[in-house]
């Protein structure tokens, strides 16, 4: 009971932290934009490239599709994104070919690159919009915001922005609610051969776990791969797994074949196995990410879901 | 004889000028022949009038097209030449400028560049493409002088134990890549595997410079030892009684080697398959001779990786395909095929 | 013209050349006999400078061989090994030519050399052909042009050192390869040549040095050294040494 009551404590200041944070940066880019519109050119972007899979389904959500004229590799939800040119993969952009597409903004992540080629797009009058994707609010409604504002879409970035949080905010109070044992969580992301890799911290998997009131086992830096031993060592209660190329079940049968010792997991006895969207998982916090922290936590804590979606009724 | 050499060179000038030329005015962009005209006529001091696309076309060519040819034509020159040196100083048609380990040691330079820098938590991005070269560079350098060293024994460099010791050490290098890439996190390790695909991409002035002069000083060099190298096809103690001076014509072809391949691999990544099969096709058509084969291999193998570039570009665009991928897939079959026909 | 004086060659501890005193001479063909492993090839590494000696020292035309530019040495002093590895499709003609390396004679004069050494060697026909299309034995004849090219025409202070140059040849070739041989020192160079075929020796070297256990066992003219108990002991091979019923030297015939 203790436990439970620390956990509980816990949340309640996750909560807080979380309204804090979107009020906070609410008002932070409010002021961001008043200073920002003086010098951006009135006229907004008609012609716009977007080299990251976040950003891109951010830029849909805000109705901005018409005005994407290309994107990179990562960039794959939703499908149709995939019909427009693609300037192969962020990092390794190539100048002209960026240029035959005319852009007036290209954003991306902070790892777009090489310099060189950047470089030579400014020259060329590219705007090179690099905005944070960590996987936080803060930074999330920050490039939410600026895109909309070069986009002349202040409006509609708003109103994702607010869906967002308060799908958040939603789902904090919703977990505040919850009862029973914080349950021990292990994101593998099936990378074909080999061990699988695992989502330690500061990946967004972590976050997606943390945000949907689950412990995430892993504690290394970044994707890692984990011995079959030490994944049945760690014994997790849930396992989510991204697959590129199955999903469901599939993907869990996929999962065994290559660490069969995970079949004696808590997990995989009592069939808390989750597949979900590898796209979720690269290139910072999309818009659908509240979505998916929703059926984290109905998958996370059952039983009580069930109640509250009763008590709700 | 002579004849036949003078008719090869006007051939392969022909081709080298074609490929600068097409490297200039192709691209993903598509720019008019006269803008082309145009911006050249401004590159030689010419007034033109200035429009927009003008400017667009003389941006491109000026600041895209034309560094990364340099760099292209910089790099095949100075991987065919290596090629050739190191084939002379093993004596085998087969030889690769990798043997002496100077692409495993610039990979892992490469590498620890990479994976070092983004652990440390990421060096200045301006600065992270100069930090990589000169990693890559002195990985290079590093890894052959070591090789060398162990290769000398009583004051005799013996090609074979260096041939072995080069293999060892591409193998350790091997290994502590593998380290690197271990420790690596997603991101990074996609940065590595791309490298090591190589790319003409991002070409500036200012990365473009060492490579030149080192090319150039490496393409004035190796030809004035043509005749030593004739020599030593015949065995070491042959171009010895021949009168030459064989320690210390081994010592300069590894320090060439070492040096522009070592700069061509800092300055575009690992492009593979140029140093063997460029030698070794031209060697088919015009002898073994390298008082031919030396400006020859230059002349091809700058026109080769421009081609090959070119390929990369227009390809895939707007992205774009490594250079290695590239070069490889043209290279090998053709390689096969020479090697099934001639039965050499 | 080269003189050799107590030449010792160490390989590890053991001394596998020991006390080898030799004099080539102008115009003189000086042969070496032995068994395997008598020291043979040594010798002639040693006397090239291709091996560090252990003691003693090698003056070519009175000047010790380390202190010879090496072009200049080139010009004076050439080596055909036993093996050649030339792994390259050069042209016949081509390899010849290294024989010109030392020089810059022109190309002209070096085309002539070219022909008349492969003429000089019975191979003028083998001209235009890929080396590496040839067989042993005419590889070998070109290499012997080679080395006859980078000394061409021959005379006083010119030196050749030849390793076994007739052991893959046919009978008529061995005649024709050591005739041009004696016509190189006939224009006054001195010759070192390594055979094994006695009557050879007999008939074509003015001197000759017999090898055993890494010293002299016997040197002088055919008759002198070509005699049945040195033979024996050397070779452990029981011979009849008669005269030659044309040419008056020592022939000699196993038992």
């Amino acid at each position: 009971m203790l436990w439970i009551g620390r956990f509980a404590v816990v949340k309640q200041i996750k909560i807080f932290a979380v309204v804090l944070a979107v009020q906070c940066c609410a008002g932070l880019a409010w002021a961001a934009q008043g200073v920002a519109e003086t010098e951006v050119s009135v006229a907004a972007a008609q012609r716009v490239i977007s080299a990251g899979g976040s950003i891109s389904e951010w830029l849909v959500a805000m109705g901005a599709q018409a005005q994407l004229v290309g994107v990179d590799t990562t960039s794959l939800h939703p499908s149709s994104l995939q019909a427009l040119p693609s300037i192969g993969y962020q990092r390794q952009l190539a100048a002209e070919g960026v240029l035959t597409l005319q852009p007036q903004i290209l954003f991306g992540s902070a790892e777009m690159g090489p310099p060189p080629v950047l470089a030579q797009l400014r020259a060329a009058g590219v705007q090179i919009e690099t905005l944070p994707v960590d996987a936080d609010l803060l930074a999330v409604s920050h490039s939410v915001r600026r895109m909309g504002q070069l986009l002349g879409r202040s409006a509609e970035a708003e109103r994702v922005l607010q869906a967002f949080s308060q799908a958040m905010a939603q789902h904090n109070k919703q977990l505040d609610k919850v009862e029973g044992e914080t349950p021990r969580v292990l994101l593998v992301f099936s990378a074909g051969q080999g061990n699988p890799l695992s989502a330690g911290k500061n990946t967004v998997g972590d976050w997606l776990i943390e945000q949907s009131g689950g412990e995430n086992l892993a504690r290394h830096q970044g994707f890692k791969a984990l011995s079959s031993e030490s994944m049945l060592a760690l014994n997790p209660q849930v396992i989510i797994v991204a697959d590129r190329h199955n999903q469901g079940l599939a993907a869990l049968e996929t999962m065994l074949s290559s660490s069969p010792a995970l079949r004696h997991t808590d997990a995989v006895q009592k069939g808390r196995v989750i597949a979900i969207d590898p796209t979720l998982l690269v290139g910072g916090l999309g818009p659908r990410v509240p979505q998916q922290v929703a059926e984290l936590i109905d998958a996370f804590y059952p039983a009580t879901t069930v109640q509250v979606a009763q008590k709700s009724q | 004889m002579l004849n036949t050499s003078y008719r090869l060179f006007v051939l392969l000038g022909t081709v080298l000028a074609v490929a600068i030329v097409l490297s200039l005015a192709l691209g993903p962009v598509s720019i008019s022949l006269q803008n082309l005209v145009m911006v050249l006529l401004r590159a030689v001091g010419f007034d033109v009038a200035s429009t927009p696309a003008l400017e667009q076309a003389q941006l491109i060519v000026s600041q895209i097209r034309l560094p990364r040819a340099l760099l292209g034509l910089a790099v095949g020159a100075v991987l065919a030449l290596s090629g050739v040196a190191m084939q002379g100083l093993f004596r085998n048609p087969l030889a690769d400028p990798g043997l002496i380990g100077v692409s495993s040691g610039a990979a892992l330079g490469a590498a620890v560049a990479i994976v070092g820098g983004a652990m440390l938590g990421g060096i200045s991005e301006a600065w992270s493409p100069y930090i990589l070269s000169i990693c890559a560079f002195a990985g290079g350098l590093g890894v052959t002088a070591l090789v060398y060293r162990l290769g000398r024994r009583d004051g005799q460099t013996h090609v074979a134990t260096m041939l072995l010791a080069g293999i060892a050490l591409a193998a350790l290098a091997g290994a502590a890549i593998g380290l690197f890439t271990y420790l690596a996190d997603d991101a990074t390790l996609r940065t590595l595997t791309f490298w090591n695909l190589g790319s003409l991409n991002g070409a500036s002035y200012a990365r473009l410079w060492p490579l030149l002069l080192i090319t150039f000083a490496v393409a004035l060099w190796l030809p004035r030892r043509a005749k030593a190298l004739n020599a030593l096809l015949l065995g070491e103690s042959e171009a010895r009684h021949l009168g030459f001076a064989v320690e210390k014509l081994k010592r300069e072809l590894v320090f060439c080697t070492a040096l522009g391949v070592g700069a061509a691999v800092a300055a575009a990544g690992m492009i593979g398959f140029i140093g063997l099969v460029v030698p070794h096709v031209l060697r088919l058509a015009v002898g073994p001779d390298h008082r031919v084969l030396l400006p020859a291999s230059a002349l091809a193998g700058a026109s080769l990786l421009l081609f090959a570039d070119l390929a990369a570009r227009l390809l895939l665009a707007p992205a774009e395909l490594p250079i290695g991928i590239v070069t490889a897939l043209i290279g090998a079959p053709f390689f096969l095929y020479l090697l099934l026909k001639s039965r050499f | 013209m080269l003189q050799a004086r107590q030449l010792e060659v160490r390989r590890g501890p053991c001394a596998v050349l020991r006390g080898v005193d030799l004099d080539l001479r102008a115009g003189r063909v000086t042969g070496v006999l032995g068994a395997n492993g008598a020291g043979k090839s040594t010798l002639l590494s040693a006397l090239c400078g291709e091996l560090p000696l252990a003691a003693g020292e090698v003056l070519l035309n009175g000047r010790v061989l380390a202190d010879w530019p090496d072009q200049l040495r080139a010009q004076h002093l050439a080596v055909l090994p036993q093996h050649s590895t030339l792994n390259f499709a050069f042209r016949v003609e081509e390899v010849v030519g290294m024989g010109r390396l030392p020089y810059a004679t022109g190309r002209q004069v070096d085309v002539e050399i070219v022909a008349a050494a492969l003429t000089a060697v019975d191979s003028g026909h083998l001209l235009g052909r890929s080396y590496l299309q040839l067989s042993g034995g005419e590889r070998q004849r070109v290499h012997l042009a080679r080395v006859l090219a980078q000394l061409w025409p021959g005379g006083e202070g010119q030196v050749l050192l030849l390793d076994e140059p007739t052991s893959m040849l046919d009978p008529l070739h061995q005649h024709s390869i050591l005739q041009a041989v004696r016509a190189f020192a006939d224009q006054g160079g001195a010759v070192l040549v390594i055979v094994h075929d006695l009557n050879l020796a007999a008939r074509y070297c003015d001197d000759l040095l017999l090898l055993h256990k890494g010293t002299v066992f016997s040197s002088g003219s055919p008759d002198q050294v070509l005699r049945a108990e040195p033979l024996h002991e050397v070779f452990g091979l029981d011979v009849l040494v008669q005269k030659h019923p044309e040419r008056d030297h020592p022939l000699i015939i196993a038992r």
